[in-house]
């Protein structure tokens, strides 16, 4: 079985290098855990970031959808995951509007 | 734990060279994810790919890999799953390697029902080359090509598959990685020639001309065309044109594989050969 | 050498001669005159554990070949010059991933569609160059029965030498020739078979492609742990995609030099009658069919006091220059017969540097005579 483990305590994690910035992650995420800020030496100016981890779910649809290899998911196992509460699919909501950028607040 | 592609990737090669967004990099996924699950040894899959961004995909896995000539996929396939007919052989092409400079391949493929299986990524153009129409390209979409709108109608994939005679045919789109992943192990596992429609977006080429600039668009619009088998078989006949069926269309689990057939014409074969000795000389004399 | 009397066609003995080399894979398409050889084939290499496949098409039928030479057997198709012209593109896809195979080409009457079921040797020239880009083409033509088997069992052991497509020039005359041959036993060939080099190091110090500047690929068949990756594109030594300058250029120098530098090894020749040649003396230049014409001619003239002798070459490209020139700088009178238009002729111009090669030439598909030669030759000197 191909796996690694995560890091400590860490729902989810990025691998910057390979990250071109596409906003599929930040658009599927319902939590609103994930969010892109500016980056002017990376692909398209930004970098994905992980603004809320302790939101989040644990769905996986990040990982799945990220065609690059950039995202990981721990499993349950290794971290507790949240349920998915309004706050976070209006955070999640917010971001897809504010064109996947960083919420400023 | 995470799943861990690593093992799989031919590391120096990467970051992949698809776009960012390109759903040729989840179907990759999808795939490796598949092939762990059938529990097959790396040393044991060919990968063999044809010509265009989806063609790309053999480089970047660590399997016995191969990058043919436009359109030829299959049939180089064809020649390497003979040769061992107990390996794996995995096909990716495009759109158009598939369905226009290789519909011949793709059509005998599934009728030979070899085992073979063919991945099609299907966005609808030809991308590396920069937006030329394809077998599949909706008509009226804006391509290099046909700037007044594409007149060329278009065809189904999976049912020239199936009227082709292939045992196993199924279309996924990059929406769901889940489904797509157990579509791909289904056929996978299955013995005979296997053909996937995966519906993919090309948002920087189709996309970015034809009103869906974003990943997240152009898979809004693959979408609105597409709907799971069981529902669409309860359309009316009307809108059953204007949708594509998902999930697997096809599964016949009679068919005889072609190699399994050989191997009959290599029993028949058995002893039938009289060897020429000198003998035979001496007494025509 | 043990030698073993047979009665066959050529084409029947072009397919034995694949099987009794080693040949596991057949991939092609029925073409008049070639059609034979795939019908033999398709008994002899199921019964050894083979594969022979009629595809759909001449493209996926070289296809398939290729593809299981690049899985690691050796491997055929054969066909003729529509079906050459056709496979053209996946031949340079061979060339350049350096794949082992063997084409056998039994020349008809052409262009086009041409004469079917009538002889020519009008794809010599098309077999130096079939497909586009820089890259040499390693081409025998069979002069007779015996050499459609020997010849055959040259082509094998030479893909695999040189890492790349090696073609075996039939013409229609010797493909559907019916006769005795005098070809050496299964044994003799199976002693012979020199199998392609293979990697036998740890899996992550193998580089396929990055070998000496002239040396073939060492490409290991595949499934056996050795992953790396076959393509047309530019590649480096593990056979990745790349454009850098150095590398590409290497690559395709490599591609000239494996084969340019080593042409003492694929060079072969017959000089029939050539040792007493003299100054005012006709040296007639033929292969394939026409050189057994030749071959009566130059008995009738010598009978008639005239001396002459044949130049046959049996490796056609790359032409064996040297020799060529070693005749034609001491003899007067060359003369050139093909059933084509020139294409050999100006080779033989090429590398003699002279303008004043004689030609006798038929493209309509009927044999030369001997004493069509014979005639040319008093009309010339």
């Amino acid at each position: 079985m191909s796996i690694f483990k995560a890091p400590e305590n860490t729902p989810v994690w990025v691998d910057e290098a390979r990250c071109k910035a596409c906003d599929i992650c930040v658009s599927v995420c319902p939590a609103g855990v994930l969010a892109m800020r500016l980056e002017p030496t990376s692909t398209l100016g930004a970098m994905i970031e992980i603004v809320a981890a302790e939101a989040c779910i644990g769905c996986n649809d990040c990982e799945l959808n990220c065609p690059d290899f950039a995202i990981y998911v721990a499993d349950k196992s290794e971290f507790k995951f949240s349920k998915l509460s309004d706050q976070a699919k209006e955070r999640a909501e917010a971001i897809k509007k504010n064109k996947y950028m960083k919420l400023s607040a | 734990m995470a799943f861990n592609y690593d093992q799989y990737l031919r590391l120096e090669k990467m970051p992949t060279l698809w776009c960012w967004g390109c759903g040729d990099g989840v179907i990759l996924k999808a795939v490796i994810r598949a092939i762990e699950t059938c529990g097959w040894d790396q040393n044991e899959v060919c990968v063999v790919s044809g010509i265009g961004c989806s063609g790309r995909f053999s480089s970047y896995v660590d399997f016995n890999t191969v990058h043919t000539t436009h359109g030829r996929t299959v049939a180089f396939a064809t020649g390497i799953k003979l040769a061992f007919p107990d390996k794996k052989v995995i096909c990716v092409a495009g759109d158009g390697d598939a369905l226009a400079i290789g519909g011949n391949h793709t059509i005998h493929a599934c009728r030979r029902n070899i085992d073979i299986k063919f991945i099609v990524i299907n966005n609808f153009i030809y991308g590396l080359t920069n937006s030329q129409t394809s077998p599949t390209t909706p008509q009226g979409m804006w391509t290099v090509s046909q700037k007044s709108g594409n007149i060329d109608p278009t065809f189904d994939a999976c049912n020239l598959a199936i009227a082709a005679g292939a045992s196993f045919v199924a279309r996924e789109t990059m929406l769901d990685p889940k489904k797509l992943e157990k579509v791909l192990v289904k056929g996978f596992q299955h013995n005979g020639f296997a053909f996937f429609d995966v519906m993919s977006n090309c948002h920087i080429n189709l996309g970015r001309k034809n009103k869906m600039q974003s990943a997240m668009e152009n898979l809004e619009w693959i979408d609105s065309i597409t709907t799971p088998l069981k529902k669409w078989e309860a359309l009316p006949e009307e809108e059953k044109m204007n949708k594509f069926p998902t999930g697997v269309l096809k599964h016949d689990e009679n068919a005889r594989e072609y190699c399994d057939m050989y191997k009959d014409v290599q029993a028949f074969h058995q002893g039938k050969r009289k060897a020429i000795t000198q003998d035979d000389f001496a007494k025509k004399i | 050498m043990e030698l073993r009397e047979i009665i066959s066609t050529g084409n029947d003995l072009a397919a034995e001669a694949a099987v009794d080399a080693g040949c596991m894979f057949f991939g092609g398409y029925p073409i008049t005159p070639s059609s034979e050889v795939m019908h033999t084939i398709s008994d002899l290499l199921p019964e050894i554990g083979g594969t022979c496949i009629q595809m759909e098409d001449e493209i996926a039928g070289v296809a398939a070949a290729i593809g299981a030479g690049m899985a690691g057997v050796r491997t055929m198709t054969a066909t003729s010059g529509p079906g050459i012209s056709l496979k053209a593109e996946n031949l340079g896809l061979a060339q350049m991933a350096e794949v082992p195979l063997v084409v056998v080409n039994v020349m008809r009457g052409g262009p086009s569609t041409g004469l079917p079921t009538r002889v020519s040797q009008g794809d010599v020239r098309q077999a130096k160059n079939p497909s586009h880009g820089d890259y040499r083409s390693i081409t025998l033509c069979a002069g007779n029965l015996a050499e459609c088997y020997t010849e055959t069992v040259r082509a094998f052991n030479l893909a695999d030498r040189f890492m790349q497509p090696v073609f075996v020039l039939l013409d229609e005359t010797i493909g559907h020739m019916h006769g005795k041959a005098m070809i050496p036993t299964p044994e003799e060939v199976k002693k012979g078979i020199v199998p392609r080099k293979v990697f036998t190091g740890a899996p992550e110090d193998y580089r396929p492609y990055g070998v000496g500047a002239d040396e073939a690929a060492v490409l290991n068949p595949m499934f056996q742990g050795y992953r790396y990756h076959f393509t047309g594109l530019h590649h480096d030594a593990k056979g990745f995609p790349t454009e850098e300058i150095e590398t590409c250029r290497k690559l395709i120098q490599r591609l000239e030099d494996k084969v340019m530098m080593h042409t003492d090894e694929i060079e072969l020749n017959e000089e029939f009658m050539c040792d007493d040649l003299e100054e005012n003396d006709v040296l007639i230049i033929a292969y394939g069919s026409v050189s057994l014409a030749a071959k009566e001619s130059i008995r009738h003239l010598r009978a008639a006091g005239i001396k002459a002798g044949l130049f046959r070459p049996i490796t056609l490209w790359p032409s064996p220059a040297e020799r060529i020139k070693h005749f034609t700088d001491k003899v007067k009178n060359v003369l050139c017969v093909e059933l084509n238009i020139r294409q050999y002729t100006e080779e033989v111009e090429r590398v003699s540097s002279r303008l004043d090669i004689h030609g006798l030439y038929k493209v309509n598909g009927r044999a030369i005579s001997p004493y069509e030669i014979v005639n040319k030759v008093k009309e010339i000197i």
